[in-house]
Order: C-alpha cells, then structure tokens, then sequence
C-alpha cells in the first residue's frame, strides 16, 4: 500500500472516530486522532491478521495501553473487515454495545486485550512477547501507550521484565502528544525525555513524527531487524490531528463535537 | 511424586514439578520469588518455563495475563497480599474480568503463615479481596498435602484461581493421596451436633484438638474443612450445616471475607443458624508460629472456651 493510500485510510478512521462519539455523545476524540496514522500503518500494512478468524494464533497482536483512545481502534477494525457486515453505527459507549467505553476483549472481535486502566499494556505485551517465543511463534506484539500514561509506575515494570527477557519480539509505540487529562506532560512532570529513558533501559528507540507513514514504516522494519532487546518508537504526535478545531487543544481530551463541529470534521477529513 | 515435600510453599514446587512434563504449557511468574517459593529446581530444570519479572507484582500478573492469551498456563507464586493487595487490579481487571487462565499460590497467608516477619509480611485480607472478583475459583488448602493438590487441580480448573498458601511450616493433616475435595468440604470429626466447627486454611489442626477438649468435656462436635470458598456448588456444606443450630467457623483471616462471611452468608440464604465467628480482627505482629496463634486466640483451649461459652449463652 502506498503512503497517500494509507494517509487516506487513516483520515478516513479519523472521521469513523469523530462520528462515533458525535453520535455516542461520549468520548475522548483527541487522544484517538493523534494516534491514526500509527493505527493506519499498523493495521492496513504492517500486522499479519485474519480479519475473519481475529483469535488466529499466529496473528500480530496490539494492545492499545491508552485505551481511551478506542475510537480510532474500532474504526480501525471495522474498516479492515473484522466485523460482517460492516458497522455502520457504532453505539459507543451504549447499554450492550459491542463498542465498550474502553476497549474489552470479549466484547469486541479483534481485540487481543482489555486496556483502559493506564500502564499496563506494556508488562501484558511482555507477556505476549514471551509467550511467542516460549510456543514457537513469530507474531509480534506490539503497543500504543501515551507519555502521560508513563508516569504509570507498572509501566517501568514491564519496560524492565522485557529488557531482562530480550523480548526483542515487543515493539512499543509511545504517542508523545505532550498532553494529558488536565495539563501538559512537562507541566506534570518536569520532563518528556521518553527517548533518553527508554535507551537507559536498554531499549533499542527510535524518534520519529508519528503523523510521517514513510516514517512510521520505516521505524516498524528497523525494529523488526533490531535483536537481542525490544523497541520503542517514540511518535512526536499532536493531539487532535487533522482537525483544525480540535489540534493540541487539550479541551478535546475528551468531549463531543457540536453538529457545526462535525460538518466541519466531514469537510476537513473527507475526500 | 519427585520428593516428599515439607509446608505449603514446598507442596507448591513439588506440584509444579510432578506437573511439568505432563503439561507442557505450564509455566511459573515469579516477582522475584522463586526461591521464596521454594521453586529453584524448576526453574534450573526448565528454564524457559521460569518467567522472571523482578520485583514487580503488578508486572507480573500483567505478564501472566500476556501469556495466558496465548495458551500458556501461568502460575503467579510470591506472598499472598503482593499480589492481591499491590496487583490487586491487575488481578481483577487484566486477570478476572478478562477471565484469563491464571493461577495464583499466594504464601504468608495468614498470622501462622507470615510468623516472625511481621504485618508486612503476613496477610489477613486477600480471600476478602480475591472473593469480590467474579471468575475467580478459591481453593483453601489447609495443610501441605492438600495444598499439593490444589495446585494440580488450579491447572485442571478452566479460568483464574487463588491458592492460599503460607510460610511452609504447615503441619501435616491429611493422608498422602487425599484428592482436594471438589465438593468444599471435608468432614474431620464427627462426635456429634452440639455445634458444627468450620475451619478454614492452618489453623485445622488447632480446630481438631479443641474438637477432642470439648469432647472430654462432654460437648460434641463435627469439625469440617472448607477448602473450596464461595464455591459453585454448597450443597454438600449445606448438608453439613443442618447438623446444628449452633455454627462456628475458625480461620486465620480478618472476620471479613473469609469462611466466617461465607458460613453466614449460607446460614442468611439457607437456613438460620447462630453463626459464631473465630478470626481476626486487627493487625498481627512478629512471633514465633505457635505463640502468634495462641496470643490471637487460636490455641485450641481458646476455640474450645469460645465454644461452650457461646453454647451456655
């Protein structure tokens, strides 16, 4: 697939991602478009999947750790053909909805973990990681966490667990938007300095624009060749990206699009 | 069986080992805890089978839920409020909700069981926390034989089970060969129906001999085991429970949460009782085994005043 046709998908879940919580009236839209392009790469080009056998052993698994961000997941699955027939209206959020407030494995086809609850996607990708090479596989796991998400103590915990087990199979994409529920990450913390953590923990990392899909494929190879360690992508993303009204504007962390809002979003999203 | 083994923590190993060729898929998470698990020969055995996390319980449950997706069987073994207290999410959200094939062994349960640690090392709470998780199966062994036992059947039982274990000088109760009972319940003593005594985890022994100081003393009880909590299925502890108006439970466990709820719980739904309930109510402190239980009133002379106090009132 070529990177204008994978830009095209990713605005087109980004769209799929804003009508869902338009009509959910729920939602946290600006942590979901921030990570569209990653989720586009990741499952239009880059995973190995059976959209229609989803618990297929030998698939690459993703667990989005920052799981407010569901949205842009659901789009994501809906597209590539995990559901039949298609979704057509998501119900987010609703009583009995197949789509949950934050994702949920045995709710909704395609996803390989529960997430919602911040920090843990990485010690369960760990899991993963090392349950493919301890049965034979060669999937990869791979996770979406946010920066805010670091501050997660249980974070640290699996970035070291899959330091010490060489899990060189776990590839970890963090959305460093810059942002979280109330303020800045630097405000919050004092720092972003993902990268320099992650390599003192002897992580192979790499820096890219996560909006870059040529950028994202091509961290994506190098972390497939890397060996002996697991990777991390740090993704300099902006939140809220591709809608003008919402671009690092942290009141859309979470919050509903008025109609005028998403007649624009149709507009600045469509084709 | 490989070896005779000595206390839970021993039974444990034992059961991992005797498991080990049988079921390939079998592994055990450690947060540092092999050797605290007494499970170094299994780990140097099959190394690959041995999932070190660190010091890091919440990472290790995270890392047994991972695994569990993929077919493999973990079981989580360190001290018992670790993970229930510290990775107490993780074992509801990633673990129970999720309804993952984990297996948990949590030793130092109990005063008996965490001894001369100390508070931080003994845990009263965790059958209060792991019974508010649906999914979840509870086996509560009560002496090393049975807890060998429960560790075979948490791999045959389909989902999340917690195993209470402790500090691994258990004594012995149970005959070798002694299935750990599917039903919940195991009756020990059957002298009569002036009171029915439930014991729950290592404090039976004590439970048995105050069972034998109310007999001399002409008061005639039945002492069973509840090794299974909140179980599917109490119809064999009902049964057990009609013996007797008079019903006491006797566990190593905060008042709450444990078999003493469970007993009321059952007596409330099934058939009202007078439910006297022999547990903790504060917080231990270092000591020896024997003289722990005894100054917290565990000594059998103390359940059996407990007793014949309640059944004069």
């Amino acid at each position: 697939m070529t990177e204008a046709e994978l830009h095209k998908i990713a605005q087109k879940l980004r769209l799929e991602a804003v009508r869902m919580v338009y009509e959910g009236k729920d939602g946290h839209p600006g942590p979901a478009l921030s990570i569209a392009d990653i989720i586009a790469t990741l499952y239009f080009d880059v995973m190995r999947l059976k959209p229609e056998d989803p618990n297929w052993p030998d698939r690459d698994r993703l667990i989005l750790s920052k799981g407010h961000s569901c949205p842009i997941l659901y789009a994501a699955l809906n597209e590539r053909g995990f559901y039949n027939p298609k979704v057509e209206h998501f119900h987010l959020r609703e009583l009995h909805s197949k789509f949950q407030g934050h994702p949920s494995m045995h709710s909704t086809e395609g996803l390989d973990m529960t997430s919602g609850s911040l920090g843990n996607g990485i010690a369960i990708g760990a899991g993963m990681a090392y349950a493919a090479k301890f049965t034979g596989r060669d999937y990869y796991t791979y996770v979406i966490t946010g920066d805010g998400e670091l501050q997660e103590g249980v974070c640290w915990e699996g970035v070291n667990m899959a330091a010490g087990r060489k899990l060189d199979n776990l590839i970890v994409f963090v959305d460093r938007n810059g942002w979280q529920s109330y303020k800045s990450v630097e405000f919050t913390v004092g720092h972003n300095n993902i990268a320099d953590r992650f390599r003192a923990f002897g992580w192979y990392t790499q820096e890219i624009c996560g909006h870059d899909i040529k950028a994202i494929r091509a961290a994506i190879a190098l972390a497939h060749e890397n060996k002996g360690c697991p990777s991390c992508i740090v993704c300099d993303d902006i939140k809220g990206k591709g809608l003008s009204f919402m671009e690092n504007d942290n009141a859309w962390h979470k919050g509903v699009p008025t109609d005028e809002q998403y007649a624009l979003a149709q507009k600045e999203l469509g084709e | 069986m490989t070896k005779k083994y000595k206390g839970t923590r021993e039974a444990f190993a034992a059961a991992m080992m005797d498991m080990a060729e049988e079921v390939k898929n079998l592994v055990i998470v450690c947060p540092d805890s092999l050797k605290a698990m007494r499970a170094v020969d299994f780990g140097e055995k099959y190394p690959e089978r041995y999932v070190e996390c660190g010091i890091a319980e919440q990472c290790a449950v995270d890392v047994a839920a991972g695994l569990a997706t993929a077919g493999v069987i973990p079981f989580v073994g360190t001290y018992g409020g670790f993970l229930t207290m510290r990775a107490c999410e993780q074992m509801r959200t990633f673990v129970g909700y999720t309804n993952q094939n984990v297996k948990f062994i949590g030793v130092n349960g109990g005063l008996l069981g965490g001894e001369r640690e100390g508070v931080t090392h003994q845990f009263y709470e965790e059958l209060a926390i792991v019974s508010s998780f649906p999914n979840y199966t509870i086996f509560t062994p009560s002496d090393p034989q049975q807890c060998y036992e429960a560790c075979k059947l948490a791999v045959k039982t389909p989902g999340p089970v917690y195993i209470r274990a402790a500090s691994g000088k258990e004594p012995d109760i149970f005959e070798e060969g002694t299935p750990f009972s599917p039903t919940g319940i195991t009756v020990l003593k059957d002298y009569g129906s002036d009171a029915v005594l439930f014991s729950n985890g290592y404090v039976l022994d004590r439970v048995l001999a105050a069972a034998e100081l109310l007999k001399q003393d002409g008061i005639n009880v039945t002492v069973a085991d509840i090794n299974i909590l909140y179980g599917k299925d109490p119809s064999e502890i009902l049964k057990v429970m009609a013996k007797s108006d008079q019903l006491f439970t006797v566990e190593d466990h905060n008042i709450n949460g444990g078999v003493g709820s469970y007993i009321s719980r059952l007596a409330c739904e099934n058939k009202p009782a007078f439910v006297t309930r022999i547990a903790l109510t504060t917080y231990g402190e270092s000591g020896p085994a024997k003289e722990l239980a005894d100054a917290y009133g565990f000594s059998p002379e103390a359940i059996a005043q407990k007793v014949k106090a309640t059944l004069k009132k």
